[in-house]
């Protein structure tokens, strides 16, 4: 009993208003001190084992290895979706388009596999968790319903696509770059068909390619995770992607 | 880069001594580039800096280069859908069904907004635009030799293998060229979205050939029925497409370039999403599907030259 309202009372504590002053106000004493602090901290960050921050974020890391974790994170969400659709396909789905969903499920599983396998051996202890099930939130995605699912399947395939022509110049390694051009063409091929499901001729129209350069999408790490996010419980941190 | 060894890069820019074949337009193109002071040059010579001391024997391109050879690509494929819809005089259109024109009209405006792009960059750059090419897609160059598809002009099946087989070649080599650019960032980013764009077409057009019964999927895979080997350079569009290795270089402390590796897929991973289960060698097939692979941007140009005269 007296355990509970001790916590009780230290929760009470740490939530009075009067705190955040102070702690924000070393934490800019410190982190203002020198440059050398600030680097100091952000290296720190960097060497984290799990990529977890105190408040249940996932980082996807800095530089090279969080253009790779992000790549990691999105596959990982196609994976799961192709996954789910494939498991339970929706009742009227042609059976052309059930063979499409099941090639389209073994492609995004073995980039998702090629990330983990990269990430690791390249980068020992810097990967980002596993996004299992729980940590997925498709309750907005009807996998009984063709359209519902044709729908999601056109926006993961369009976001990876504008995600990878984003994220391209943020590599430094050129053997990432053209890993990253191997594995978005692919995703280009699988957004075009599935457009052409949806509507036939719509594989590059005007929506995602712009119309004065014929250029397709690209967007920038936080703006592809900001689009993600509603379908990923847990919360992941771009900003610091290929910096 | 010390500086010492980039003064020696320099010297060999300047004397083209280990440039490889097109010496001539690029002394010319760096000239002109040198007249107009332009924005292009630092990244010109920093990309040409970039390559391996050891660069002779290796593609090496400058920005321009890379321009150049977009441009060409975009050019060509622009004539062949042009001549196809019968926007060209003397070519009339191929009977193609509605549905088919449309999409093959996307792909074609797509084609003439970037032709636009690149030819403005170049010129931006203080170079020239070459002279447009002449074209002859049935391969006889201008009827000096056999034919490689005497029916292009009438035949949507001739037409669409080889507008596949032109779409495919592009995006392999997309994938190289980008690394050249890599010093420029807006460079390196409208290759990649213009690289991406391709892949859609290459997609749509691969589509359009299964719906005429063709045995190929919209992404390329082992089990699409080959292209007739009209020629080497047709053939080597899709040589190495099938490789279900792929490999990766580990990144040494300082972030340099370090040993090549390849991933175990064959072995180890868990890729086996199937019920039931594929077999190795299905995986493997499955592998080969996720990846394209990377080419030389001589594997494009000599597609291009089939049809150049």
């Amino acid at each position: 009993m007296s355990n509970i309202k001790q916590n009780a009372s230290e929760e009470a504590e740490f939530a009075k208003p009067l705190y955040t002053p102070i702690k924000r106000r070393s934490f800019f004493m410190y982190a203002g001190a020198t440059a050398g602090a600030t680097a100091l901290l952000l290296s720190g960050c960097d060497d984290d084992n799990d990529n977890v921050v105190p408040n249940g974020t996932v980082s996807l890391g800095s530089g090279d290895v969080g253009v790779l974790n992000y790549a990691y994170a999105l596959e990982q969400l196609e994976a799961a979706f192709y996954a789910q659709v494939k498991a339970t396909p929706a009742a009227d789905f042609s059976a052309v388009e059930k063979d499409y969903f099941s090639q389209v499920a073994a492609h995004e599983a073995i980039h998702r596999d090629f990330f983990k396998a990269a990430i690791n051996r390249d980068a020992p202890g810097k990967i980002i968790p596993t996004l299992g099930a729980a940590d997925l939130n498709f309750t907005s995605i009807d996998f009984t319903k063709r359209a519902s699912v044709l729908a999601t399947a056109k926006t993961f395939e369009d976001l990876g696509v504008a995600a990878y022509n984003g994220a391209g110049k943020y590599l430094k390694t050129p053997a990432y770059l053209v890993i990253a051009g191997q594995i978005v063409s692919v995703e280009a091929r699988h957004a075009a068909y599935v457009r052409d499901l949806i509507s036939n001729g719509s594989f590059a129209d005007d929506s995602i390619i712009d119309p004065a350069t014929g250029l397709d999408k690209a967007m920038e790490p936080v703006d592809v995770i900001a689009a993600a996010q509603p379908f990923i419980k847990v919360k992941l941190d771009a900003s610091n992607v290929g910096k | 880069m010390d500086f010492l060894n980039l003064l020696a890069r320099l010297a060999d820019l300047d004397s083209t001594s280990a440039a490889p074949q097109p010496a001539a337009p690029r002394r010319a193109a760096l000239g002109q580039l040198g007249q107009a002071s332009t924005a292009l040059l630092p990244g010109l010579l920093l990309s040409a800096l970039g390559q391996p001391a050891t660069a002779g024997t290796l593609d090496t391109r400058t920005r321009l280069d890379v321009l150049l050879l977009v441009r060409q690509l975009a050019a060509l494929d622009n004539e062949l859908h042009s001549r196809a819809l019968g926007l060209v005089p003397g070519y009339p259109a191929l009977p193609l069904t509605a549905t088919e024109k449309a999409g093959i009209q996307v792909i074609q405006q797509q084609e003439v907004q970037r032709i636009a792009l690149f030819s403005q960059l170049i010129v931006d750059g203080g170079a020239t635009l070459p002279a447009t090419p002449r074209y002859d897609f049935t391969g006889s160059k201008n009827g000096t030799q056999a034919a490689l598809y005497p029916n292009i002009q009438t035949n949507p099946d001739a037409y669409l293998l080889v507008a596949q087989v032109i779409k495919d070649a592009a995006v392999r080599v997309y994938k190289s060229q980008v690394d050249f650019v890599r010093s420029d960032i807006y460079l390196t980013e409208t290759l990649l979205r213009t690289h991406s764009a391709e892949a859609r077409h290459a997609a749509h057009l691969r589509t359009l050939r299964r719906q005429r019964g063709v045995v190929v999927k919209s992404w390329v895979s082992p089990d699409d029925a080959a292209v007739p080997a009209t020629s080497a350079a047709i053939t080597r569009v899709y040589e190495g497409e099938s490789s279900s290795i792929q490999t990766y270089n580990i990144s040494d402390a300082n972030g340099q370039l370090g040993a090549l590796v390849s991933v175990p897929f064959d072995s180890t991973l868990p890729i086996n999403v199937a019920t039931p289960p594929l077999s190795p060698e299905a995986i493997l097939r499955k592998v080969a599907e996720a990846f394209d692979e990377p080419a030389e941007a001589v594997v494009a140009t000599n597609v291009a030259a089939l049809f150049t005269y």
